[in-house]
C-alpha cells in the first residue's frame, strides 16, 4: 500500500505537489491534534497498566516493602494458597450457568416479540430496562427477594408446601442466584440483538421454504439459525467476557460466600489486591484471567469462522 | 363447513391469549422486583418483615428517603456520582467523537497502525487494568479524590472511538468536500457538519458513557475510602454491609440509585432499543 501512495505521489506536477503537500502537513497535524486527548487516555490509563500488570506479576510487593523480583512465584502461589484453581472452577461453573441460559432465552423471547403492535411493543420495552439498572442496587434487591425467612420467593414456595432453601447462604444455590440476577439484567438487551438479526432475515426465504414443504422447525433451523450466527457470535462473544469478570453482584450479595462458593476470580483478585495488598499475587491473577478470557474469545471465534466457511461454500 | 371455521376461529382466539398470557408474565418477570422495592420503601421497616412484598402500604411514610438523606450521607452520594458522571460522559464522548473523525476522515500517516492498536485495547478486560491503575494513582497522590474516577474514562474509551468511526466513515465525503470548498475550517466541519450527521451515534454513546459512569462499582470501590467522595454505588454497599436486614433504608437507597436510570430510560427508550442495530452492525 504504502508503495503505491509513493508511486502516486510522485506521478503528481510540481506545483500541485506543493499545494498538496501542504495540505497534507495541516491534516497530519489536525489529525493528531484531534486524537492527542485520546492517545493520552489510552496510553497512560490503558496501555500502560497492561504493560505493568505482567511485571507486576513477577514481583513481591504490598506497596510498602521495596519490591522483590521472584519470578512465577505468584503465579505458583496463586494456585497453592489462594485458592485460583477453584476460583476458575468457580468463575467458570458461572459462566456455564449464565450464558447457555441467557442466550436461549434471549433468541426465545426475541422470536415470541417479533411481530408488530403497541401491545408486544411495550413488553420489549420494559424487558430491556433492566440492562440500565444500576447493578448494585439490583444486587440488593435480590437479596431481600431471596432471604430465607421473609423473601418472596420463598413465601410463595411455601404456598405449594415448599420450604424454600436459604438461597444466598446455601453453598449450592448462592451461584444460580447471583447468575439469576445477571441473567434477568442482561437478557432483555441480548435480546434487541436478536430481534435486529431476526428482522434481518429476508421474509421471502421462509415463503420458499414453506412452499417446498418445510415446517417451522426445519425454517428454523435451515434459514433462521444459520443466517443468526454472526448475531449468535457477538452475543456469546460479548456474554461470555462480561460474565468471565462478574463481580458488582457476587460482592454485594455473597461477598464470596458461604465459604468460597461463589468467589469468582474477580472476587479473589479484589481479596488479593485490596484486602491483603498482595500486589504481585493480584496482578498474577489478573494475567490468569486475561488469559482465559482471550483463549474463550479465540475458541469462540474460530468455531464461528469455521462454520460461517462451510456456509458460504 | 361452519363448525371447522368457527373452532379454526377458536384456535385462533385461544393462541392469541396465549401468546398474551405468556407476554404478560414475561412482563411480571421484568417489572415486579422495581414494584416490590417500590412499595417497600415506602413501608416501615416491621411492616417489610410482616406482611407480603405485593401488599400496598398501610402505614404510608417517607420516612425511609428521609432518614438515608439526612442521617446518611445519601445527599453526597448522589452529588457525587452526578459529578462524576457528567464530567466523564461530556469528556469521554466528544474526545472520542475527535478521535474517530481523525480515524474516519483524515489521511496521516500511521493511520491504520494506530487504529488496530485502539481495536486490540478493546480486547482488555477492565480489570486487567485495576490492579496497576490503584498503584499509578496512589503514587500520584489521586486516591479518595474526584479525578481518581474520572480522569482513566474521560479521555474517551477505544470502545466509543470505534463506534463512531464506524458511524462517519457512512457519512459521504462529498458532503464534508462541499464544505471545504465552501471555505469552513476543518473545526467548523467537525461542529457545523459531523456533528449534525452524527447525532444518533453521539447519543449512544452519551448513553453507554452515562450508564458506565452511574453504575460504575468496582474502580471507585478501590480508589475511594471516604462519604466525601464516595459514589452512590459504593455508598448503598458499604451501608448494606453494616445495617445488613434494615430492609426499609437498603432499598430506598437502592431506588435512588435506579430512579435517575429508569428516567434515563424513559427518555431514550427509543434510542436504546435501536441503537442495537448500531452497535450490533459495526461489530
Amino acid at each position: 500500500m504504502s508503495v503505491l501512495a509513493a508511486t502516486k505521489r510522485g506521478q503528481r506536477s510540481g506545483g500541485d505537489d506543493e499545494i498538496q503537500r501542504k495540505h497534507a502537513v495541516t491534516e497530519r497535524r489536525l489529525a493528531f491534534g484531534l486524537l492527542a486527548p485520546s492517545l493520552f487516555g489510552v496510553g497512560v490509563f490503558l496501555l500502560i497498566p497492561v504493560l505493568l500488570v505482567f511485571a507486576f506479576s513477577f514481583i513481591r510487593w504490598n506497596m510498602l516493602n521495596s519490591p522483590d523480583f521472584v519470578g512465577f512465584d505468584n503465579y505458583l502461589d496463586a494456585f497453592r494458597f489462594e485458592g485460583a484453581g477453584h476460583a476458575l472452577l468457580i468463575t467458570t461453573i458461572y459462566v456455564l450457568l449464565n450464558i447457555p441460559a441467557q442466550t436461549v432465552l434471549a433468541l426465545g423471547m426475541a422470536w415470541l416479540m417479533n411481530r408488530p403492535g403497541r401491545f408486544t411493543a411495550v413488553i420489549r420495552v420494559l424487558c430491556v430496562l433492566p440492562y440500565l439498572a444500576t447493578p448494585v442496587a439490583m444486587a440488593l434487591i435480590w437479596q431481600w427477594i431471596f432471604n430465607p425467612t421473609t423473601g418472596v420467593v420463598n413465601v410463595m414456595l411455601s404456598w405449594v408446601g415448599i420450604s424454600g432453601p436459604a438461597w444466598l447462604n446455601s453453598s449450592f444455590w448462592a451461584l444460580p442466584v447471583v447468575a439469576f440476577a445477571n441473567i434477568w439484567q442482561y437478557v432483555g438487551y441480548n435480546m434487541l440483538f436478536f430481534l435486529a438479526g431476526l428482522q434481518g432475515i429476508p421474509h421471502t426465504l421462509y415463503e420458499a421454504a414453506s412452499l417446498d414443504g418445510a415446517g417451522r422447525w426445519q425454517q428454523f433451523k435451515s434459514i433462521t439459525m444459520p443466517l443468526l450466527r454472526p448475531t449468535l457470535f457477538f452475543v456469546l462473544v460479548t456474554g461470555a467476557i462480561g460474565s468471565f469478570q462478574v463481580f458488582d453482584t457476587v460482592y454485594v450479595m455473597t461477598n464470596g460466600g458461604p465459604g468460597r462458593a461463589t468467589t469468582v476470580m474477580n472476587q479473589l483478585i479484589y481479596e488479593n489486591g485490596f484486602v491483603g495488598f498482595r500486589i504481585g499475587t493480584a496482578s498474577a491473577l489478573s494475567v490468569i484471567l486475561f488469559l482465559v478470557i482471550l483463549a474463550v474469545t479465540l475458541v469462540q471465534s474460530s468455531y464461528f469462522n469455521k462454520r460461517t466457511t462451510y456456509e458460504m461454500v | 363447513m361452519p363448525t371447522t371455521s368457527a373452532e379454526a376461529r377458536t384456535a385462533v382466539y385461544l393462541r392469541k391469549i396465549i401468546y398474551v398470557l405468556a407476554l404478560l408474565l414475561i412482563a411480571a418477570v421484568f417489572i415486579t422486583p422495581y414494584l416490590f422495592a417500590v412499595l417497600a420503601s415506602f413501608k416501615p421497616l416491621g411492616e417489610i418483615q410482616s406482611g407480603h412484598a405485593w401488599n400496598l402500604p398501610r402505614h404510608f411514610t417517607f420516612d425511609n428517603f428521609t432518614t438515608i438523606f439526612s442521617q446518611y450521607s445519601f445527599g453526597t452520594y448522589l452529588l457525587n456520582t452526578a459529578v462524576v458522571t457528567i464530567i466523564l460522559t461530556i469528556g469521554q464522548v466528544a474526545f472520542s467523537l475527535m478521535g474517530a473523525y481523525a480515524f474516519a476522515r483524515l489521511r496521516f500517516p500511521g493511520r491504520d497502525a494506530l487504529f488496530w492498536g485502539y481495536l486490540a485495547m478493546l480486547m482488555v478486560p477492565n480489570v486487567v487494568t485495576m490492579i496497576p491503575l490503584y498503584v499509578m494513582m496512589s503514587k500520584a497522590g489521586l486516591i479518595n479524590t474526584y479525578w481518581v474516577m474520572i480522569l482513566p474514562y474521560v479521555f474517551g474509551t477505544p470502545y466509543a472511538i470505534f463506534l463512531m468511526r464506524q458511524y462517519l466513515l457512512s457519512i459521504p465525503g462529498e458532503v464534508i468536500e462541499a464544505a471545504r470548498l465552501d471555505g469552513c475550517s476543518e473545526f467548523t466541519i467537525l461542529r457545523r457538519v459531523i456533528v449534525p450527521m452524527a447525532r444518533p451515534v453521539i447519543i449512544t454513546a452519551t448513553i453507554i458513557a452515562i450508564i458506565f459512569g452511574w453504575n460504575n462499582f468496582l474502580w471507585p470501590l478501590i480508589s475511594t475510602d471516604s462519604a466525601a467522595v464516595q459514589p452512590l454505588t459504593v455508598g448503598i454497599a458499604n451501608f448494606n454491609s453494616s445495617f445488613a436486614q434494615q430492609w426499609n433504608l437498603v432499598l430506598a437507597a437502592s431506588l435512588v440509585a435506579l430512579l435517575p436510570m429508569v428516567i434515563l430510560f424513559a427518555v431514550f427508550q427509543k434510542h436504546i432499543v435501536n441503537s442495537v442495530n448500531l452497535t450490533g452492525a459495526s461489530r
